[in-house]
């Protein structure tokens, strides 16, 4: 009981260290350039503005771009889900040997470094017709997403007993039926949990978006971000935090609705992978 | 069947998407050409698009789309571009990036193409710093930068120095002496100097003493370090060092870092390109009196530059018509519109004589003065100059400004490890 | 279950594998099929570049020069240099990462007030693009307009700016903080779903039996976080070594090539200079570098577990 106000103390500290860069984006965003320029920075604007916001949104259509980037990752995140999962729940269920070779590919292809594809990447994508698409840009996030994905959800589906299944088969419940009623309810955490993570992933993904978009129509956030930005570190500050606080909250909000569900999701997953 | 659905859904999903985001295919009508802009600043974006604007309104069969890059991230996205033979048809870039291009044949030589009115207007000098590999040309040069140094006039004023004029600029002598005098111990120095990025700044003020660098010999190109080479290292060193006129702390900082103790009148003056005074009207307190000090002189008062750049990519496919876009983008009139947007310098003789931009308001008069000292600078023709500021000459530099190696040590580390580098590029 | 019916179920699952095999090709089919085309095929591409001399150019012939590119690695002072920095980069990062993240996960696993807002608050780095990310800490570690140094400043723990990402000895650790600070909603959260994992009646046994909250840390919640802390410290290091955007907008690699980290070593050879072979033989080394060290650490540690 002693140690309750440290612990409070201890967990307010955390909070401000993995927070304040939001704050001081905040912040930021409503300085004028001049406030900007000046020599003791102030958390609190003296003079607050919302020019900002105005100049973002007019000058680089914010809207559109916020538009592409959840087109492309609510898309991206469903369509990982929907392949993931039934692949997961094969590679568990039916062979050891397919699922070996899937966890090893998941490693390698997490550590070969992404740079080094984007060209023979494009290069394929070229050949399908699917630059400047924002099509292509999907299903790229997809497959960038899967190896992790699977090996999330593998680990959830490991936490559905066997013996769950046999029981509720021996009761008679076609294959189908016993994957709806029995299994799915009990994944559902980790789809949550599976789903999250491909939509930050590809909300957040700039390289190959830069690679790949030519058309101003179809940028997505990150691309619209760097534009504020001129040569030789000068930036135009204002309206650069602007943007870039549209481009965090959405996924701030998803985190704060699905939250609780992420634990217990990736609690499974975690322990048995 | 779950299954089955799934698989047809998915290729629906994405040629619904797909399709949805596919440009326009052009045919043998109208022409669509895309224009990669580099401009960022509020003002030269909506110049660009207002003459984009315009242009599409007089040319119903040659429609131009605006296209923004980010300087930071235009190398890489046309690296990938040409190689997967995407490119823009018109691509606004800087002449040591499309150096490089050049020398991969990823350009067009336009010596053919470009209209003689165009080429009469900009100066030989400024075409030089676009032609490359073997004499070809490779861009139109429309915009350069020269090197300057914004001043507090006040603190100037009371310190009773000379300010300098176009017709009579200060000597490097004079303005260390300057700085010496503007420098109030514990509270005021002469001068800042931000050298994070000091090879380009280093090496086109050393041709205020012929200082080069760099000679070709027998096909191969070397470093050299000789007194010429020294002169602008050692008084910046001195500067630093020796004089105490300028602050140690800001060598590691960027461009505009010292902006900030600038206004606050902790630096009397500031080392930039032309394009700063943009910085310092934005964000200048009320009242705050500045001045630009034009190009210094050593020997004489010339400074290597490059220039902002227009190409067109070798396997373009509507040339023609993106060199027709080229000359109006970048006529007389709408040069100087371009130059004002970018607080630049035009290469069009044209527009060095538009009222814009030899009024006084904002020292413009000094800035566009400056061009006529401009040559191009060496480095521009180097194979592997990139891998040599990177890799060699900015560490060696930093270390040098930081007062941890001698300028012998400095040589020589650009002179044996910059030719090792060199070599790579000469197989 | 009797074991009759545990023969039977046994029996029934054996049947079960032979008889779902082909169904098992079409669940995994959609997932492989874009798998094989987009992340094997750029690979094993990349993989065959290593043994080449390919350039970036315009119609640029290409020749197969055999292990020349890892000659050539083997001998360039900066590969060993990128090399040593990514290996300090990725163990510090996950060390510190990891640390932090247990004490969070530990306070977020009470029951204290507002523990939904804390939980958000936690997800804040996660949230931000990488390219915000760089740009906020660059602003934070401005020497003369950045608030930690007028914070410090204020505290009086400094007399004068600190240049902290242009410092040749303070930049790597100014970022590696930012690395730590970026990652730790992941390990956090993951070892919170751990920590929530660990069996109530362990517990409450253990209080009851009157052990300290140390412990009952070491006997009941560690060896049940165990295979948990595993995963997750073994991809955070692969992440890690990785990792490439981030610091790329901090520091580019500078000052003087003290935070070049492989990826961005690689980058630079393959994008700034077009040297596309030899990066890619980078890029392999790196792999089969970190695997090696992943099979020691995973069977060290599995070992243990056992």
């Amino acid at each position: 009981m002693r140690t309750l106000p440290l612990k409070y103390l201890a967990l307010l500290g955390y909070l401000v260290f993995l927070a304040f860069p939001l704050v001081w984006l905040a912040s930021t965003a409503l300085k004028t350039p001049r406030e900007m320029a000046s020599l003791h920075p102030t958390w609190i604007p003296r003079h607050p503005t919302l020019a900002n916001f105005g100049e973002a949104f007019h000058e680089q259509n914010l809207t559109q771009s916020a538009g592409n980037s959840l087109l492309v990752a609510l898309t991206a995140a469903v369509l990982t889900v929907l392949l993931a999962l039934p692949a997961a729940y094969a590679l568990v269920r039916f062979s050891s040997v397919l699922n070996k070779l899937a966890l090893g590919w998941v490693l390698v292809s997490q550590v070969f470094p992404f740079v080094l594809v984007i060209i023979p990447l494009f290069l394929i994508l070229k050949q399908l017709d699917l630059v400047n698409t924002r099509g292509g840009l999907i299903l790229v996030y997809l497959t960038f997403n899967l190896p992790f994905a699977l090996w999330m959800l593998q680990g959830y589906v490991r936490g559905v007993p066997r013996e769950l299944e046999e029981a509720a088969s021996v009761d008679g419940a076609g294959r189908l039926r016993i994957l709806r009623t029995v299994v799915a309810p009990l994944l559902a955490p980790g789809v949550v949990a599976t789903f999250l993570f491909a939509f930050i992933s590809s909300w957040n993904e700039f390289m190959f978006a830069l690679v790949l978009l030519k058309d101003p129509d179809l940028a997505t956030l990150p691309l619209t971000l760097v534009r504020f930005k001129g040569a030789d570190g000068v930036a135009r500050l204002g309206p650069l935090a602007a943007a870039a606080l549209l481009a965090t909250v959405p996924s701030l909000a998803l985190f704060a609705v699905i939250q609780r569900r992420l634990t217990t999701g990736l609690l499974a997953g975690a322990v048995k992978g | 069947m779950q299954r089955r659905t799934l698989l047809a859904a998915v290729p629906a999903a994405l040629a619904a998407v797909g399709t949805a985001g596919c440009s326009s295919g052009d045919s043998d009508g109208p022409v669509t050409l895309r224009f990669l802009s580099l401009a960022w600043q509020k003002d030269s974006i909506a110049a660009n698009k207002k003459l984009v604007a315009a242009w599409n309104a007089k040319h119903p069969d040659i429609t131009v789309k605006y296209v923004q890059g980010s300087w930071d991230n235009v190398h890489d996205q046309l690296v990938t571009a040409f190689e997967g033979g995407d490119a823009p048809d018109v691509i606004h870039d800087e002449s040591p990036d499309i150096a490089g291009f050049a020398a991969q044949n990823y350009l067009q030589d336009m010596t053919d193409l470009l209209p003689s009115a165009l080429k009469s207007d900009i100066s030989q000098q400024s075409w030089d710093t676009v032609t490359f590999a073997g004499g070809g040309i490779y861009g139109v040069p429309f915009l350069q930068e020269s090197q300057i140094f914004v001043a507090n006039r006040k603190l100037l004023t009371q310190a009773k120095v000379r300010i300098p004029t176009v017709d009579a600029p200060w000597s490097w002598d004079e303005y260390a002496e300057v700085c010496r005098k503007l420098t109030v111990k514990g509270k005021q120095y002469g001068v800042a100097w931000p050298l994070s990025a000091p090879v380009n700044k280093v090496l086109n003020l050393s041709l205020n003493f012929g200082g080069t660098f760099f000679g070709t010999s027998g096909g191969k190109t070397t470093v050299h370090v000789g007194d010429n080479e020294r002169q602008v290292l050692q008084r910046i060193h001195a500067q630093l060092w020796t004089d105490h006129s300028a602050d140690p702390a800001t060598v590691g900082m960027k461009g505009a870092d010292p902006l900030p103790a600038y206004f606050a009148g902790k630096y009397a003056m500031v080392p930039a390109g032309v394009y700063f005074r943009q910085q310092v009207v934005q964000g200048a307190p009320k009242g705050f009196d500045w001045v630009t000090i034009p190009p210094l002189k050593g020997t004489s008062q010339h400074q290597g530059a490059t220039s902002q750049t227009l190409s067109i990519p070798a396997d373009g496919e509507h040339q023609k018509e993106a060199m027709q876009f080229i000359a109006f983008l970048l006529n007389g009139t709408n040069q100087a519109t371009l130059a004002l947007g970018d607080w630049l310098v035009p290469t069009s003789r044209k527009a060095a004589t538009d009222p814009r931009l030899t009024t006084t308001k904002d020292d413009w008069n000094v800035a566009t003065a400056s061009q006529k000292d401009l040559v191009v600078a060496p480095y521009l023709k180097v194979d592997g100059f990139d891998e040599w500021k990177t890799k060699v000459a900015t560490p060696a530099m930093q270390q040098y400004f930081n007062n941890k190696i001698s300028l012998d040590a400095l040589a020589d580390k650009l002179v044996s490890d910059g030719n090792d580098v060199l070599k790579r590029y000469q197989k | 279950m009797s074991a009759t019916t545990a023969t039977v179920a046994a029996g029934r699952k054996s049947r079960h594998r032979n008889g779902f095999q082909p169904a098992s090709l079409g669940l995994l089919a959609p997932a492989l099929l874009p798998v094989l085309v987009l992340s094997v095929a750029p690979l094993l591409y990349g993989i065959y570049l290593g043994f080449t001399d390919a350039r970036a150019g315009r119609n640029m012939p290409v020749h197969v020069t055999g292990f020349r590119n890892y000659v050539e690695l083997f001998g360039d002072a900066d590969f060993w240099g990128s090399f040593r920095v990514g290996l300090i980069w990725a163990a510090s990062v996950t060390a510190l990462q990891f640390v932090a993240a247990l004490g969070l996960a530990l306070l977020l696993n009470q029951k204290l007030r507002g523990r939904w807002l804390a939980r958000t608050l936690t997800l804040v780095p996660w949230a931000m693009p990488p390219v915000v990310v760089g740009l906020m800490w660059r602003l934070v570690y401005h020497p003369q307009a950045g608030i930690l140094n007028s914070t410090l400043a204020d505290l009086h723990l400094i007399s004068t700016p600190v240049d902290w990402l242009n410092d040749f000895t303070l930049a790597l650790p100014a970022v590696i903080a930012v690395g730590v600070w970026s990652g730790m909603p992941q390990t956090t959260i993951t070892l919170l779903a751990g920590l929530q994992a660990v069996p109530a009646e362990l517990t409450e046994a253990s209080i009851v039996d009157g052990a300290s909250a140390w412990q009952r840390f070491r006997a009941v919640t560690w060896p049940a976080l165990r295979p948990v802390v595993t995963a997750i410290t073994a991809l955070d290091f692969i992440w890690n070594i990785n990792q490439f955007g981030l610091v790329y907008v901090l520091t580019q690699g500078g000052p003087g090539g003290q935070t070049r980290l492989p990826m961005l070593f690689a980058y630079e050879e393959a994008f700034r200079y077009g040297f596309f072979g030899y990066a890619a033989s980078l890029g392999v080394a790196i792999v089969v570098v970190v695997l090696v060290i992943l099979a020691f650490y995973l069977r060290r540690m599995l070992k243990e577990a056992v």
